[in-house]
């Protein structure tokens, strides 16, 4: 009975002239997002390439230069972009792809997509995430809204009834039925998107594990709005109610929760502003060590204890440049300063996190798209770890930097310049981003609130089955 | 193969079947006769398993109909008054399904000939039904009957707003049956076609049976008188 209800059904899904034109709009939609994505993430690698190589040669050419001075004159770190990116930008375009890496200081990601664009960016770009969140939803109402309260119009439930139907095979073959489109249409895009990305050249850390996890995880979310749908339409006693129904879900879901759970999460523990988290670091700054300044309490104190930790009575007697030394200290104390203060957001952002997470149990849409972003490495974590990555590499740079110039040179010899060869000797800035396995780990309650909205919005359907 | 038993039916204050004792065998058609509202219907859903009764028995081939909802429906093809089948999908596509949800695996030679059994014309096996007359659907519930290899046959009004011809290839369609030994209940207002088909005819009244002819013994005349009557009988009472 399952197997003859779902032939039939589809029979009839690809015999009505609307379910063709629906599916022809969302394949056409699929496939231009694709192919816009595929060539937003080839412009950006290629972009990403040629940043990097060129602000790599400006460093390894700087030539004989005091250390201090390349210090200051920084580096950059850009952010790869990762293949997945193409399925879902996540949040990309709004954090900055690169970050300037200078002496004293941790400064944020800039030159962020959203920056270059002007307000017409509000209208939203048309990426396969969206049509993947939003649009295959909405298809999926459009095929199933009225499965079973046409039965009830038209009349042939009636004799289906006399025929003795088992009503749990009947309406898992409608399940079935109207699964397998919504299953081909998602196999198509991932296959194509898997297909254009193999034939990208750089496509880096693209694997076709993290692909199927994405396209299990999208599987799962279309479920959950499966049963949902003919849930309603099971209970419904007309086609147009159950339309009104599964379309208020949808709004609820997709749209309203989002927003509101943003809101929620953002007014419990709010960000502290720009302004604020500057203030703060620097009213840190000055209760410590400042390479800079010689005569300060804490500069005199570090000079005392490396005195007497080499057992001479003059700075000039130490086998290195002190004002190096000390410059150094100073790194390490406003690197400890940055790394509290940016603690303190991580711990905002994983709260933040936390609630949002905890909110997911009220709408399918939101365990979906964390799990979306972070396996396609474009959701604040995966930022947050370039980001850290990104400090780390500053912070050796400038242990680098300032022990050639304490080890080669005396105190008050400022005037020192270290070797042209010097330069690229410093390794290059090389992030690996986290493996599946543990984005997966990470983010195990998702993957759990999204089991258990499929396991009880299935069960839920069954047992109103047999109500019919 | 179709009995009742003291059957009653109340819908609150109204009783809808009261008492109803009857009895179809093989090869029998019982057409029961009455106006809207006389209990036919209500008598054909609970044989269907559709309603419950408040008292009594339904039983299909022996077996007790509340008891047994799923395996009674085993020997049953329903033809209600308007026979709803799936308009996108062909007669010979839509006998396919439903034979094959009530358990029958037929080829396509043995579901054509079901169809052509049924009288319906073989230019219209594979068109779809949303271009069929209702007599040409009646059709395709008589072919399921016959792929079901059905033992009851219950029909609603089914000759209701059909033309004369088509009315009367449905009645030669019912003699068929009959002929291959399925028992009828039909309910119905045409007391003509009644007249025609029916081994046994029912006048029902306010739920109940009032009165039961053998069809060969009694003419169209005195089968209308008797139906007029009857009509009027109780209303002459009160």
């Amino acid at each position: 009975m399952i197997r003859k209800t779902f032939i039939k059904e589809n029979k009839e899904l690809w015999r009505d002239g609307r379910v063709r034109i629906a599916f022809a709009i969302v394949v056409l939609l699929l496939g231009v997002a694709i192919w816009i994505s595929a060539r937003q993430y080839q412009n950006i690698n290629e972009q990403y390439q040629i940043a990097e190589n060129t602000e790599r040669a400006i460093w390894d050419n700087q030539g004989e230069k005091s250390p201090h001075s390349a210090a200051h004159y920084g580096t950059y770190a850009f952010k790869p972009k990762y293949p997945l990116s193409l399925v879902d930008q996540g949040v990309d375009k709004y954090v900055g792809t690169s970050i300037f890496l200078e002496a004293h200081k941790r400064n944020e990601a800039q030159f962020s997509a959203a920056a270059d664009q002007t307000g017409l960016a509000r209208f939203g770009d048309l990426t396969p995430d969206f049509i993947l969140l939003f649009i295959i939803p909405l298809l999926i109402i459009l095929l199933g809204y009225n499965s079973f309260t046409k039965e009830r119009e038209m009349g042939t439930l009636t004799l289906l009834k006399s025929q003795g139907i088992s009503p749990w095979k009947w309406a898992l073959g409608k399940w079935a039925a109207l699964f397998f489109p919504i299953f081909i249409v998602s196999l198509l895009l991932f296959l194509i998107t898997g297909m254009v990305l193999s034939n990208l050249k750089d496509f880096g850390v693209f694997s076709w594990q993290s692909l199927f996890s994405l396209f299990l995880v999208y599987i799962g979310y279309y479920i959950i709005f499966i049963n949902i749908v003919l849930f309603i339409s099971l209970k419904a006693k007309k086609s147009g109610i159950a339309l009104v129904l599964s379309l208020s879900i949808w709004i609820l879901a997709c749209l309203a929760a989002p927003k509101a759970a943003s809101n929620i999460a953002e007014a419990k523990h709010p960000y502290p502003t720009r302004q604020e988290f500057a203030a703060n670091v620097l009213k840190d700054k000055k209760n410590g060590l400042d390479g800079h300044n010689p005569w300060s309490k804490e500069s005199k104190m570090l000079e005392q204890e490396v005195l007497a930790e080499h057992g001479v009575d003059s700075i000039h007697k130490l086998p290195f440049n002190f004002d190096a030394y000390r410059m150094q200290k100073g790194e390490e104390h406003e690197a400890e300063i940055y790394f509290k203060h940016y603690n303190y957001l991580k711990e905002q952002y994983s709260k933040q996190t936390n609630l949002y997470q905890s909110l997911a149990v009220v709408s399918p849409y939101l365990p979906t798209r964390f799990l979306s972003m972070a396996i396609a490495k474009t959701d604040y974590t995966a930022h947050w770890d370039f980001s850290d990555t990104a400090e780390d590499y500053r912070i050796a740079t400038q242990k680098f930097l300032n022990d050639n110039f304490a080890q080669n040179s005396s105190y008050g010899e400022w005037s020192y310049q270290a070797d042209a060869d010097l330069w690229s000797k410093l390794p290059k800035f090389s992030y690996e981003p986290p493996e599946l396995s543990a984005i997966l780990s990470t983010n195990v309650s998702s993957l759990w609130i999204l089991g258990a909205w499929i396991t009880i919005s299935f069960s839920l359907f069954l047992i109103t089955s047999k109500t019919i | 193969m179709i009995t009742t038993n003291k059957l009653t039916k109340k819908f609150g204050d109204f009783t809808a079947v009261d008492n109803l004792s009857l009895s179809v065998k093989e090869g029998e058609i019982l057409c029961l006769l009455g106006a809207n509202g006389a209990g036919k219907s209500t008598t054909i859903n609970m044989l269907l398993g559709f309603i419950k009764q408040t008292s009594g028995t339904a039983e299909i081939n022996g077996l007790d109909v509340a008891r047994n909802p799923l395996k009674t429906k085993e020997f049953i093809t329903y033809i209600p008054e308007n026979l709803m089948l799936y308009p996108s999908l062909s007669a010979i596509e839509n006998l396919d399904y439903f034979s094959g949800i009530a358990g029958k695996k037929l080829s396509p030679h043995e579901l054509t000939a079901f169809l052509k059994e049924s009288g319906l014309q073989e230019e219209a096996f594979q068109k779809r039904i949303s271009t069929f007359s209702k007599g040409m659907r009646q059709k395709v519930g008589i072919a399921l009957a016959l792929a079901k290899d059905t033992k009851v046959l219950l029909l609603d009004e089914p000759t209701s707003g059909l033309d004369p011809k088509a009315s009367n290839e449905f009645g030669e369609l019912l003699q068929k049956l009959k002929n291959k030994g399925v028992a009828v209940l039909m309910a119905t207002h045409d007391l003509f076609r009644a007249k025609e088909v029916a081994s046994h005819i029912g006048i029902m009244k306010d739920g109940k049976l009032q009165q039961e002819f053998v069809a060969e013994d009694i003419s169209l005349t005195a089968l209308e008188k008797a139906y007029l009557d009857t009509m009027n009988y109780k209303e002459v009472l009160s």
